[in-house]
């Protein structure tokens, strides 16, 4: 249970001797899509990171892969040295302190299990090295076994368990201590997809039973919007944006967000954003829709001009109907409570879902169908900036 | 899969086998097995007379031969000085520079591991000069620095003798174990000794709880080696002191040698090469046990 602050952080991953020349071949290939900045000194992973994360609090860092989340993780670990700025627990500066008197525990994404240990001695292991007495040790570890459903594995050593025991193991060892601040990297990532639902599920279980102060590093947008009481959204060493789930998904602070939360991912348009006075419309291809009041408060509050833009409404939002734009239906494919249209819209791909019981007969591939959408879900992106302009 | 299959596979494996199989058996089974044999016959070079069967003659009087004896000792001492020394010693360095840079990794790696690739002979005639009685560096050293007023006899000298051929011994072990420990210290996984650290340990706590459970195996390997090698000590002494100055370096290994190609007694040679085999086993078995159990 503690507050904790990142002021301002910085992590620069210096070059070691050679490493330059192979990392710069690393970025010709390419599949890398990451744009960490390059200085003098090394690989800038995070920086500008600053937030302050309340006690008890459920933070997510959600991002793609190499943007400096576990970088991130693993600074507040105290694993990783902090190259400028100031991390604080409980208002404590802890820049210099080493792990071992930060009072943390972690889940590692690989477990690091102490393959040596059985399961109990694994998770015995922080108290025995704090001389907590024997019993209270034994009260404490069948206590978290019991919660994590591993009693009957106490004795075993690590190999002779399922990757989804290892996990539980794993977070076991975390939580036997009561430690001032969780932090997690991906701990569901080695999981298949059902055992993956089941530990997300213990894990909301597990934070009513601990109650402590949460970090937990993702790429997985379903992960971070169940999970999270806040998320903190990176991309190439910078926070893109810090919100609740809610304000994420209703407001995206730019086109990554929107594109990296919610599933499917949100389609975009070239559109063009029109001020009438202190009315706003956005128009794309010959269909003109105007903006919620509160849109056209914000966009009004900042002045924002008429000018070319990237719109982007969420699949879920679009209605098909007879007026709107016009697309034409690539696949249909059928989910169940609803059917996932795939069409051409404005030479962009785009996805609409119908719910079934609104759905007047079926749709063929070569079909030609009108979409609208409402004021409140059009999101408006700068073409230049990628910002969204109500910001 | 179909028997015929399965048969034509066994056959195809086994005929992969046959070479080294050959050389295993013919040089190494059948001397072997050659070596039990005889050791209970009176064997010697003398064609004319036909080896007799003794019983455990040969056995029975290894125990009232006092060279023997005093090389079993003297084995014995190398081995329980050289083996946790080269244990200790090695796992020291290799702690010390298994997280450096490389150039300069390489740099220690090199200097410990020379004189394991050097050849012994040029190694043990180097050292046959800096122990030498008149030009050596040892007494030139000692004596500048007022250390020693009078020249030592490293190495003729019954009290020191054996200490030099030990000090010639640990120089030219513990570059192995030392390439090994490093190798096997940079191969603990690191996410286990964040774990740790994340868990409360010290550097210390780390290294006995993490780093040593998980560095066991290179261990027992390393104990095992160092005990065999220990155990077979013959080159150096047989290019420096033939065993003597009276008997002080005697060692099983080269008290076999002399006994079977100068004295040509095969078959008494043969019976200490059994028993130095059984000592070997019985301390490696030890070895194995100790460290399984941890
Ligand atoms: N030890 C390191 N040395 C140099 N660069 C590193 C090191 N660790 C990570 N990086 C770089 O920093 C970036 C961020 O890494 P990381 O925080 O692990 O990303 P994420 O966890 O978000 O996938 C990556 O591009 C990675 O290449
Ligand atoms: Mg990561």
């Amino acid at each position: 249970m503690a507050t904790v602050q990142l002021k301002n952080i910085k992590k620069v991953y210096p070059y070691i001797s050679g490493e330059q020349k192979k990392s710069k071949k690393k970025d010709d290939q390419p599949q890398k899509k990451i744009n960490l900045q390059i200085t003098d000194e090394g690989v800038v992973a995070v920086q500008q990171f600053s937030l302050d994360i309340a006690d008890k609090e459920f933070i997510v860092l959600v991002g793609p892969s190499g943007c400096g989340k576990s970088t991130t993780l693993r600074m507040v670990a105290g694993l990783e040295e902090i190259t400028d700025g100031e991390l604080l627990i409980d208002g404590k500066l802890v820049n210099d302190i080493p792990p071992k008197d930060r009072d943390i525990a972690m889940v590692f994404q690989n477990y690091a299990l102490y393959p040596h240990m059985t399961v109990y001695e694994n998770m015995a292991f922080s108290l025995k090295l704090r001389h907590v007495p024997k019993a209270e040790i034994d009260k404490k570890v069948r206590e978290a076994a019991e919660i994590l459903d591993i009693t009957q594995y106490l004795n075993r050593k690590p190999k002779a368990l399922s990757g989804g025991q290892r996990q539980r193991v794993a977070i076991g060892r975390a939580i036997v201590r009561a430690p001032k601040v969780m932090l997690m990297d991906e701990p569901l990532s080695n999981l298949d997809a059902k055992l993956r639902n089941e530990m997300r599920a213990e894990i909301i279980k597990l934070r009513k039973r601990i109650d402590t102060t949460f970090i937990y590093v993702t790429h997985d947008q379903t992960e971070a919007m169940t999970l999270g009481d806040r998320i903190v959204i990176m991309k190439d060493g910078y926070i893109q944006q810090i919100g609740t789930p809610q304000e994420v998904f209703n407001h995206p602070a730019n086109l990554f967000v929107a594109g990296f939360i919610g599933m499917p991912v949100m389609n975009f348009f070239d559109a063009k954003l029109v001020r009438e006075g202190s009315k706003y419309f956005v128009e794309v291809g010959g269909y003109r829709q105007e903006l919620s009041p509160d849109k056209e408060e914000r966009l009004l509050n900042h002045d924002v001009q008429s000018q070319e833009i990237t719109l982007g409404v969420r699949p879920e939002h679009t209605d098909v109907n007879d007026e709107g734009v016009a697309a034409r239906v690539d696949v249909a494919e059928m989910m169940g409570s609803s059917v996932h249209l795939h069409v051409n819209a404005e030479g962009h791909d785009v996805i609409i879902i119908v719910p079934t019981v609104d759905m007047k007969g079926n749709y063929e591939m070569g079909d030609t169908v009108h979409f609208s959408f409402d004021g409140k879900v059009a999101h408006v992106f700068s073409k230049e900036t990628e910002k969204n302009l109500e910001f | 899969m179909s028997p015929e299959l399965r048969r034509r596979e066994t056959v195809a494996g086994y005929l992969f086998l046959l070479p080294s199989l050959i050389f295993f058996v013919g040089f190494v089974v059948i001397p072997m097995v050659m070596c039990v044999v005889t050791s209970f016959f009176d064997a010697t070079m003398d064609l004319n007379t036909p080896d007799k069967f003794i019983w455990f003659d040969n056995y029975i009087e290894l125990w009232q031969d006092p060279v023997f004896l005093k090389g079993l000792t003297n084995t014995l001492i190398i081995v329980l000085v050289s083996v946790p020394f080269t244990c200790i010693f090695s796992l020291w360095v290799a702690s010390a520079i298994y997280k450096m840079r490389e150039g300069l990794l390489s740099f220690f790696r090199i200097v410990f591991y020379l004189p394991v690739v050097t050849g012994s002979v040029a190694v043990t005639v180097v050292w046959k000069w800096m122990y030498n009685n008149y030009y050596g560096i040892f007494n030139y050293v000692l004596k500048n620095t007022g250390i020693i007023s009078k020249n030592i006899n490293w190495l003729g000298n019954p009290q020191y003798a054996l200490w030099c051929i030990i000090l010639i011994l640990l120089t030219t072990s513990v570059g192995q174990p030392i390439v090994l420990y490093v190798s096997a210290l940079s191969n603990v996984d690191n996410s286990l000794v964040e774990a740790a650290e994340v868990d409360g340990a010290t550097n210390t706590q780390v290294f006995w709880r993490i780093k040593w459970p998980q560095i066991m195996p290179t261990t027992l390997y390393i104990l095992i080696i160092t005990t065999i090698n220990s155990f077979q000590c013959f080159a150096l002494i047989q290019l420096l002191t033939s065993g003597g100055p009276n008997y002080a370096t005697e060692t099983v290994m080269y008290y076999i040698y002399y006994t079977a190609f100068k004295l040509y007694r095969f078959g008494y040679g043969n019976a200490m090469g059994v028993i130095l085999a059984i000592f070997i086993g019985i301390l490696s078995a030890v070895q194995f046990r100790l460290a399984r159990e941890k």
